[in-house]
Formats: C-alpha cells, structure tokens, sequence
C-alpha cells in the first residue's frame, strides 16, 4: 500500500511527534538517562532537566512547579483524582460528573460505584452541552469530586467550566474540582488557576509530544492519597521511576506548540473550514456543534444514511485516516456514549465520523480530504 | 482484483487470504464482529473470540493486507439468534451456520464488499464453484471429509459470480501445510466445532436464557398415551435419546415435539424413519432438476438417493429410495446432483406427521 501520501486526520486520537519533542526525548536518553533519584553526577544531570521542565510546564499552565505532577498519561491522571479520595475508607462522599467524559473518568466513575460509591451524571443538551444547572443541583455538602471536561474528545465542544467551577465551590467550598482537559491543550491556552480548577489531567501525546507521559496538576490547597505505592519519587506522590525523556519531550512539544500556537491555530481553522463547506455543499451532512463553541481541531460529521463503519474503512483504503467512537478491544468500535447522551436517534449514531487536524496540518489537506470523503460516500450510498 | 476476505482467525481462512494474496489480489481482511456480551465485549468462548479476531490481525499483518473488525452484531442477532430461538420455540431443530450464510456472509457481506469496491467476497467454505459453460456452478468440495457446500445451499448461481472458495480444490492437510509455509501462526490452531454463539455452554442454557419454555408438560407416545412428564420442550429435539423415560428394552427417541399442546412424542426407532417429506423455501442454484438426485437430510450425512418433485412454489415433496432415520423438522433438505449442489430447502414439520402413520 501506498502510505506515503496517507492524509492523517485522527490527531484527536494521537498527534505526531514535533521535531523538537522528539530531539529533546532523544537527548535525554543519551545524556540524562540515569535515574533522577539518584546521588551522583549522572543523576543530578536528569533531576535538572526533570526540574527544569517542570518549571517550564508550570509557568505555561499558570501553576506553580510544586503542583505538576508526572504520571503516564491523561488517563493515570484521571484515574488518580476520580478514585484517591474514596480510596481510604467507605465514606458518605458522592462523585459528580457528566455523561459525556473520557472512559478515563467514565469507567473510574463506574467502578467507583460497583465499590459502593455514589455517583451522579449530569446530562448534556443535543449539541453536546452538558446542563449547568443540572450539574450544580447534583453537587451538594457532600461531593468530594466534581469533575467535568473541558471540551469533549468525540465532538469537541467546549464546557462552561469556569462558571461551573466557580458555582460549584460557592456551592460547597471543600469539593474538588477536576477537569480533563487532555482534548484542550492543543486548541486553547489554559491557566489552571485563572480557570478556577483544582486539579486536571493532561497528556503528552495530543500535543506532539512522546506518548506514555501525562501531568496531574493539583492545586496546592488540596492533597490526594497516593495511587501509585513504591518508591519516593515525585516529591513522595508518585512512585516509580521517573520518565525524565518523556518529561524532556513533553516540555519540548509545549514549547513548540506555544510559539507556533497563532499560526497553527489558523491553518487549521482555515482547513476545517474548507473542509466543512466543501461537504455541506455536496453532500446531506450535519456538523456537531457547528453553531456552539467548540475546539479549532475537531470536526464530527453525520453523514445521513451512511453506515460510518464502512465509510470509515472505504477512507482508510484511499489513503485518509479518521476515526469514530471508542474502540473496544477486538478493533470493532462502538457506537459512541457522547452521541448517544446527545439524544442522537439510533439510526444516525452510527453515521457519525471524527476528524481531527492537527500541528502538522498544511495548507490544501482540507480541501484534499473532502475530495477524497465527496467521492467516497457517493460511492458507497 | 480486490477481493474482501472474511477472516475468522482460524487456518482456513487464513490461507484464503494467504492464497489470494500471493496470486496478486489485492486482499482486504476482514473478522466480522457478529456476536458480543452485555458489554460489547467479544465472547470468551466458541468462535469470534477475542484471541481469534487479535489472530485474524496477526495473520493480516504477516501477508501485509489491511484488516479490519467490522460490527455485524446487529445483523447477527436479527436474522440467527432470533432465528434460532424461534425455530427451537417451536419444536424444531435449527441450523444457525446455513442462515448465517444466508443472510449476514453472503447478503450483508457481500453488500459491504461492493461498497468497498470489490469485485468479490472469498471465504475459508470447502466447496467448490465450477464455471460450466455460461453457468456457475457450485460442487462438493474435492475433500469430502470436509466439504461444507451443505451449509452453502442457498447460493444462487448470481451469488456464486461474486463469490470466491479458494480451498474448494485442496485438502484440509494442504491448508494446514501452506499456512506453515506461509509462516502463519494460525497453522496448526485446533478448528472449531461449537454453535459460535453458544460456545461449550449447552444450547438449551442459551435457549432458555431467552424464553421462558420452563412449563412442565407430558411426554406421550404416538397414541397419545401419557408416559412420562418434562419440564419444558426446549429440553428436546427430534432424534434425541437422552433424558427419555425408559421403554422395556427397545430405546426410545424423541419423535415429534408438540409446541402448541406442549406435548413430547417418543417412540421406536422405527418411528423415527421417514421415507416422504416436504421441503419448504426452497432455492436452486440453476434452477429445477429432476433426474439423478440424492439428498443430505443433515450436514455431513450420507446422500440417499430421492425423488423430486414440486408442490407448489418454493415447495417440493422428497420421496427417499430407502427410508433413512433422523429426518429432523427445521434442517436442511439439499439436494445434489453426484457432486454439483442442485439446491435445498427446510424440512418441514407438517407433512412429515403423515408420512410416519
């Protein structure tokens, strides 16, 4: 198969990594690679860059160094702070969160429950807006946890987190606030604080950077228990070694991606929407969110009666990469839980498809990919 | 030509795409998803595991084809399990692989492929399709031992042009030996025998997970004379020994299930043997023939030699040369001619009632 003119439209899913990420990775591992816990000069060598690049981290998420925490991805991260404060004994504390989050709070939510922990789930409105009201009126004196992404990873429309956040702890001072804001990152500038979070999970990999590192932010007015038991790596949070490369890499992609934030942003805004407009004009499509705010590089689109399985498979063997729902284990994927707490009827739940641009987007991919998508559901109607 | 294999993650197909690839097809893969717990999960057991589509993957990797596990769940529960309850509900003896075939491989599948833009769907099926003429045809497989062209029947000749059985000419000792020397990990993998979706689980489990056949009723002999009691008729087919209330030395069997009046009709071996049945929703490959025929009343039965002949549309009456046991209502009735596959139908359960008396 020819694959190197496949046009990669799924950064949603995973981004490529930036040149200097990648650099960086490298470096660390050739020169840094002892274990920054250690008592010698090798050591020193990767505890200064891992310190270094959590200084940097920090400044850029408006944190202080002392509330990043490195983990192994978003999901980690969500895991930590969704099931850490039931973690130490059965307690009468709820969770609160929406229909449509990652299965990395989703499934921590579910599980928190078959442990006897209650939880509630907002819903959200049929673009994809989960209910400000309902979310608050679910919060009461005893949520420990209220946590609401910040923009949704299948449609990527945004949250009103900051008033949710804000209401919230006028509501009930003591809950934690947690946003995964892993989708975010590389469409907006976040400061964690200016937002009024207390904690979020970020991971490396959307952004251009290695795969297998995250960030745990948390506020320094808060403390978890531990997830991980070992060592005392992290400042005593977080056991095992630390992935300084990964850390290398990850400061690295953000730097890239903070000066070339501007002109990213446009080309793909740019190719969205030559994208978009080619497919409304030729073929029966509806675009998730279109009229509602939502990141620069999502575009979920229902194609009417077309089965996006197939559409999807028919596009991959043409050379475009895109991707719809979940997938499960096998590699079949599911119909969407976002789509279908979205109200969308049965029949068009599976006639959805995601595709997603990213830094590495260039000028006429739009253009290309909705040539490609055109032909492709004329064919297959 | 592209060509869009279904690929179960077992040897035979695996060869298929093997086979195709390597005569300069351009192959697609393809593991179809057709069955899955409360939790979308793929089963554990049976066939469509998990383990099987990852050796389906595997197996697509090696021949550098691309792969994909498609979603036929639904297609999958509306016309073979349902069918399959249904058919058990009332007393009969289904075969979910024949309408399997018959409506998810060779209707949807072969609908997706086109969408695809392949010319043809290719299967991992012993049996075999002979162009003779201007007319396909569809034959037994050349090994006999493991021909499946039973389970095949209702392919039409139309069908047939867009379908490929590339192991119709090998043996299943060649399919194993070409996938050692293809370097397939599927090579020497055990072949599956279960219904897919019932797995080692005992099928009456699964049937009555669905409805409710637990009312106890009378197990009654061909008089009607009340012999024994059952707690619900799922718990029998037609042929079955087990579980029957013993008769003074000769065995008895199941002969008749009575779904209406919840009645179990058992008798000798004797009353087990037909002679003359009625086919229903019967296809032909190539349309009727009459003369040289003999039947498989199961699959991988012996053939008996029959007589044909029409009732009415889609009916037809089989009058066997030698009454044969096991005629069982809900089965397939197919018919060939020496080795081509003329065409088959369903064994009714109507007719069969008066061809015992």
């Amino acid at each position: 198969m020819k694959r190197n003119d496949y046009l990669y439209l799924d950064h949603a899913a995973t981004t490529p990594m930036r040149e200097s990420a990648f650099e960086a990775f490298k470096n660390a591992e050739e020169f840094a690679y002892a274990n920054s816990s250690g008592g010698h000069e090798l050591s020193r060598r990767a505890k200064n860059l891992l310190e270094e690049s959590r200084d940097f981290i920090a400044s850029y998420f408006g944190a202080a160094p002392s509330e990043i925490t490195f983990t192994s991805g978003g999901t980690e991260a969500d895991n930590w702070v969704i099931k850490a404060p039931f973690m130490n004994s059965k307690n009468s504390q709820n969770l609160v969160t929406s229909k449509i989050e990652h299965e990395a709070v989703l499934a921590s939510a579910e599980w928190l429950e078959t442990q006897g922990q209650e939880v509630n789930y907002a819903s959200c409105n049929k673009d994809g807006q989960v209910d400000v009201n309902e979310f608050l009126d679910k919060c009461n004196n005893d949520t420990a946890i209220a946590s609401l992404m910040y923009a949704n990873n299948e449609t990527g429309v945004v949250q009103q987190i900051e008033k949710i956040a804000k209401e919230v702890k006028i509501k009930n001072p003591e809950t934690l606030f947690h946003s995964d804001v892993v989708q975010a990152v590389s469409s907006e500038k976040l400061d964690f604080h200016k937002l009024g979070i207390d904690s979020a999970a970020v991971s490396g990999h959307k952004i251009g950077g290695p795969k297998g590192i995250g960030i745990m932010f948390l506020s320094s007015k808060y403390k978890l228990p531990n997830y991980f038991h070992g060592g005392k790596q992290e400042l005593e949070k977080r056991a095992g070694t630390v992935n300084v490369s990964g850390v290398a890499g990850l400061a690295a992609a953000l730097k890239e991606h903070q000066d070339n934030f501007d002109n990213e942003k446009k080309i793909i805004l740019q190719e969205r929407e030559i994208f978009e407009n080619e497919l409304k004009n030729a073929l029966e499509v509806k675009i998730v969110g279109e009229k509602i705010d939502r990141l620069c590089h999502i575009s979920n689109i229902q194609f009417k009666s077309v089965n996006s399985e197939t559409l999807m498979v028919a596009l991959d063997l043409k050379g475009l990469g895109v991707s719809r729902g979940s997938a499960c284990a096998s590699g079949a994927q599911k119909p969407s839980h976002v789509l279908v707490a979205m109200n969308v009827p049965d029949i068009d739940v599976n006639s959805h498809l995601r595709f997603s641009f990213g830094w590495n987007t260039k000028e006429g991919d739009g253009k290309y990919a909705s040539e490609i998508v055109i032909n492709t559901v004329k064919e297959i109607l | 030509m592209r060509i869009l294999v279904a690929m179960s993650g077992g040897v035979d197909s695996s060869v298929v795409a093997g086979l195709l690839k390597s005569q300069g097809h351009d192959v697609i893969g393809v593991t179809m998803k057709l069955w899955e717990g409360p939790n979308g999960e793929m089963p554990e057991t049976g066939c469509c595991t998990a383990a099987d589509s990852e050796d389906a993957r595997k197996v697509a990797a090696k021949l550098d084809i691309p792969y994909y596990v498609l979603d036929y769940t639904a297609s999958f529960s509306d016309n073979v399990i349902d069918n399959f309850v249904d058919m058990y509900s009332q007393g009969l003896t289904p075969n979910p692989c024949v309408e399997c075939n018959r409506s998810v491989k060779f209707d949807h599948f072969i609908d997706q492929a086109k969408k695809l833009n392949c010319e043809k769907v290719a299967t991992g099926h012993y049996a075999k399709i002979v162009r003779n003429n201007d007319s396909l045809e569809l034959h037994k497989a050349d090994y006999l031992e493991k021909d499946q062209s039973y389970v095949l029947h209702m392919l039409t000749a139309d069908k047939l042009s867009k379908i490929d059985f590339p192991l119709g000419t090998i043996s299943k000792p060649e399919v194993r030996q070409i996938a050692a020397s293809l370097g397939l990990k599927t090579a020497f993998k055990k072949d599956s025998q279960d219904i897919c979706f019932v797995g080692k689980k005992d099928y009456r489990n699964f049937v009555s997970s669905r409805i409710d056949f637990s009312s106890s009723g009378n197990i009654v002999d061909k008089y009607d004379n009340i012999i024994g009691t059952h707690d619900g008729v799922h718990e029998f087919t037609v042929g079955q020994r087990k579980g029957i209330p013993g008769g003074q030395g000769q065995p008895k069997y199941v002969t008749k299930i009575d779904v209406k009046n919840n009645k179990v009709f058992i008798g000798s071996k004797a009353d087990l043997t037909t002679k003359k049945f009625i086919i229903e929703d019967v296809s032909f490959v190539n349309g009727e023939e009459f003369e040289n025929l003999s039947i498989q009343t199961r699959y991988n039965s012996h053939d008996i030699p029959c007589k044909l002949q029409k009732i009415d549309n889609f009916v037809y009456e089989i009058e066997l040369d030698q009454p044969t046991l096991g005629v069982a209502p809900g089965q397939f009735g197919v018919i060939y001619n020496d080795t081509k596959l003329v065409g088959g139908g369903r064994i009714s359960s109507k007719i069969l009632e008066n061809v015992n008396e």
